[in-house]
């Protein structure tokens, strides 16, 4: 049997302690790992299970870059990593969010500086960055900035960055996370360009498709991974997913009781042909009609681009109708300061790290209250905090935190306001099974309470949950419907 | 939106594709000009210069504006505190040990001038130079890599500060915060998005650590250069204007 290209034997690794009080505890003890050559091997795991510090590991920055010890014995394409750093693109390393591993001006640009440090001759240079735009479908994308490409482009993007270093192994921390049904059909037909070229793949995941890709599976629990098995076997075990933190079965998302309709009662919200353009003269909303009963769960969908966010950020007032008006429980949006119209909106913004700005997860959590002077103020964050399971964490700087926990901080600042409306862009983005579990049973809890919510949201199962469906395209609403009847023509085109 | 974005205004016009060294060698000319010629109405002739310039090279007004609006602090600061510091000539006003003085409004308004003019010298150097250039020039100059790449990434990242910036004062507003009280108390109410400010920023550095090392920033091999820096006959008559005009300026208007 040939020696396969990643072996892991036994291994430990620590991160420095985040604060001096706090004891740092290994993240992996005795870890075995073995992929063969051109395997694809997915690792699942919960928020904190260490699936980033494995791809890491994989590619040699943890512990030389991040800190940390090690232990145990690592061998990677016949090199030792622990030993002396890769040669570079010896590994491929697709971060989770690839828009931080992408620090050049221009599309181009990107992909022609691994290929300068490989020193690569000048000449050589050019059609090797156009082999590798073609290969990923970039070359209309050329001359264009990084940072105003898609979710799905920006991945791509990073993966012919690394391609055309022509690494014969890759780790993949979580491909498919945080893109809409368009950006994962286009990451998923260049991950199989990656597989027909033989490459050995290491991909971790929260996300059954994601798995399915590959030739085995692990799970990533408690610092150890499970033996091998075909990723349609682990699939199947439900319980031991949702067990480990990862998977929220449909079966056992909390009911919904169906929605109260109070009559005579105004809507929560109302806009009248309302528009919106950007200062650069893009239209994102045209003579948007919609009417949102009280006590109602409406999904808001539509491909990126399309609108959702605009839309939303007018209900709170931080974006200003072009024309037409917005109306928030009988209040004109427009004459209202977003600082007032935070008693009658909660709104989750989309990155937790973008919002957060409390000295302690305490702080974070007061700060609407106080800002509001709301009656009984302390009581509201102690309940938001042991909502979300912070109260032992109430002390700490939030930037410590997991994704997962961050992600609660966000909802327990929000749930502390108990507003009669929330508003939640793509709550759902990088949540594991436990995530999901703490946002529906507090949905369903308000839901039954009778507050009005607005999703927005790229996940079928989760639109189908609300009682509604507004589906946007270019600006305009395509749909406006009951969820049973419209998810149907929606499923594939704008909800995965 | 992704969180990283750059000062670079792409495009096609002659100042986007002068030599970046030369265009390093023209905004230091703009600097000393700056620095030296102590009259407003040639500052505010160089200004509108500038303006023409960039407007002229297809460089978006609105990214102009935001230039203007990230200095409206600082021009306020200068205007108002400056005519104090170098009072001289007919005297307009008095408030107790403070004379306002019509050489002191001169002077505020140089100062302002001088800082506008300086700003939009460096903006015309970085809104139509890609941060692969400037690299390029800076290591050409005898920089080594690093150093060339440390200061285009940080021009990079200042964008992404402020946009990291305005996403937590939206997240503010949307938690009710209202601009209300006296001036240390809205002053006190920026203390949070700084300590978020601080964080993003820790936090972008060790993501771009990862990320650089991660293609092979530290590799031994010498690195290679895709498209070679090289001056055409327009960079070398460009240099020339800009060292003759310059001159002439200093040596005319001072």
């Amino acid at each position: 049997m040939p020696e396969p290209v990643i072996a892991a034997q036994g291994i430990g690794f620590t991160y420095p302690p985040l604060t001096p009080e706090i004891a740092a505890t290994p993240l992996f003890e005795a870890l075995e790992l073995r992929v063969g050559a051109g395997e694809a091997y997915a690792v699942m795991g919960a928020s904190g299970s260490g699936k980033s510090t494995l791809c890491y590991l994989l590619a040699g920055l943890a512990p030389r870059y991040t800190g940390g010890q090690s232990n145990g014995s690592l061998r990677i394409a016949g090199h030792d990593p622990f030993a002396a750093p890769l040669p570079a693109g010896a590994v491929g390393l697709l971060f989770q969010d690839a828009a931080t591993q992408l620090f050049n001006a221009t599309v181009e640009d990107e992909v022609a500086w691994g290929l300068e440090t490989l020193g690569v001759p000048s000449g050589d240079i050019g059609p090797r960055v156009n082999m590798a735009l073609r290969q990923f479908g970039l070359l209309p994308l050329t001359g264009r900035a990084p940072w105003t490409l898609s979710g799905g482009e920006q991945k791509r993007l990073a993966l012919a960055a690394v391609w055309a270093m022509r690494p014969r192994v890759w780790a993949l921390d979580e491909p498919l996370g945080g893109l809409d049904p368009v950006g994962r059909r286009e990451v998923l037909t260049a991950l199989a360009a990656l597989r027909d070229d033989g490459a050995t793949l290491l991909l971790t995941t929260l996300r059954p498709q994601t798995a399915q890709l590959a030739d085995s599976a692990s799970l990533l629990v408690s610092g150890t991974l499970t033996p091998p098995q075909p990723p349609a076997h682990l699939l199947a075990a439900e319980p031991r997913l949702e067990e480990a933190g990862i998977l929220l079965p449909r079966t056992r998302w909390p009911k919904v009781p169906p929605s109260p309709h109070p009559a005579g009662n105004e809507p929560a919200i109302v806009t009248r042909n309302l528009s919106f353009t950007y200062g650069d003269g893009r239209a994102v909303l045209q003579g948007i009609d919609l009417a949102i009963p009280r006590g109602r769960c409406v999904a808001l969908v539509g491909v990126n681009g399309a609108g959702k966010s605009t839309l939303a950020r007018h209900f709170n007032g931080l974006l200003r109708p072009i024309s037409g008006t917005v109306t928030i429980l009988g209040h004109d949006a427009a004459r209202t300061a977003p600082g007032e119209l935070a008693r009658q909106v909660g709104f989750l913004f989309q990155r937790p790290e973008q919002q957060i700005f409390g000295v302690t997860v305490r702080d974070e959590v007061a700060y609407g209250p106080r800002c509001l002077r709301l009656p009984d103020a302390d009581a509201r964050v102690e309940r938001a905090l042991a909502r979300f399971d912070l109260s032992a964490s109430a002390t700490l700087p939030p930037a410590i935190l997991s994704y997962g926990a961050r992600r609660a901080v966000t909802l327990a600042a929000l749930a502390a306001l108990e507003t009669p409306i929330l508003v939640l862009d793509e709550p759902t983005v990088g949540l594991d099974g436990r995530g999901w579990a703490q946002l529906l049973d507090w949905l369903a809890e308000r839901r039954a309470a009778g507050t009005t919510i607005i999703l927005i949201t790229h996940e079928s199962e989760l639109a189908a949950w609300c009682d509604e469906i507004i589906a946007l395209r270019a600006g305009r609403i395509l749909a406006n419907r009951p969820a049973a009847t419209v998810l149907g023509q929606l499923a594939g085109e704008l909800l995965a | 939106m992704s969180l990283v974005m750059d000062l670079y205004a792409p495009g096609r016009s002659w100042l986007h594709r002068l030599d970046p060294r030369v265009k390093l060698w023209g905004a230091l000319w703009g600097v000393l000009l700056a620095l030296l010629i102590p009259r407003p109405l040639f500052q505010a002739g160089f200004l509108l210069t500038l303006h023409l310039l960039l407007w002229g090279a297809g460089v978006p007004s609105a990214r102009l504006a935001w230039l203007w609006r990230q200095l409206r602090v600082l021009l306020l600061f200068i205007l108002l505190l400056q005519p104090f510091f170098a009072p001289g000539g007919t005297e307009l006003l008095t408030l107790g040990p403070l004379r306002l003085t019509v050489g002191g409004l001169l002077s505020g308004l140089l100062f302002a001038l001088r800082a506008l003019t300086m700003t939009f010298v460096t903006g015309a150097l970085l809104f139509t130079t890609e941060q692969h250039a400037l690299v390029r020039a800076f290591v050409r100059l005898g920089a080594p890599y690093t150093w060339g790449l440390t200061i285009s990434l940080t021009l990079r990242f200042i964008p992404a500060l402020s946009h990291l910036f305005s996403s937590v004062r939206a997240a503010q507003a949307a938690r009710g915060w209202m601009p209300s009280g006296s001036f240390i108390r809205r002053l006190r109410d920026y203390l949070p998005v700084l300590v978020a400010v601080v964080i993003g920023t820790l936090r972008m550095s060790d993501q771009l650590t990862l990320a650089l090392a991660a293609r092979g920033l530290d590799s031994a091999t010498p690195r290679t250069t895709w498209r070679e820096l090289a001056m055409r006959r327009s960079d070398w008559i460009v240099l020339v204007l800009c060292t003759l005009g310059g001159g002439l300026m200093l040596w005319l208007v001072r």
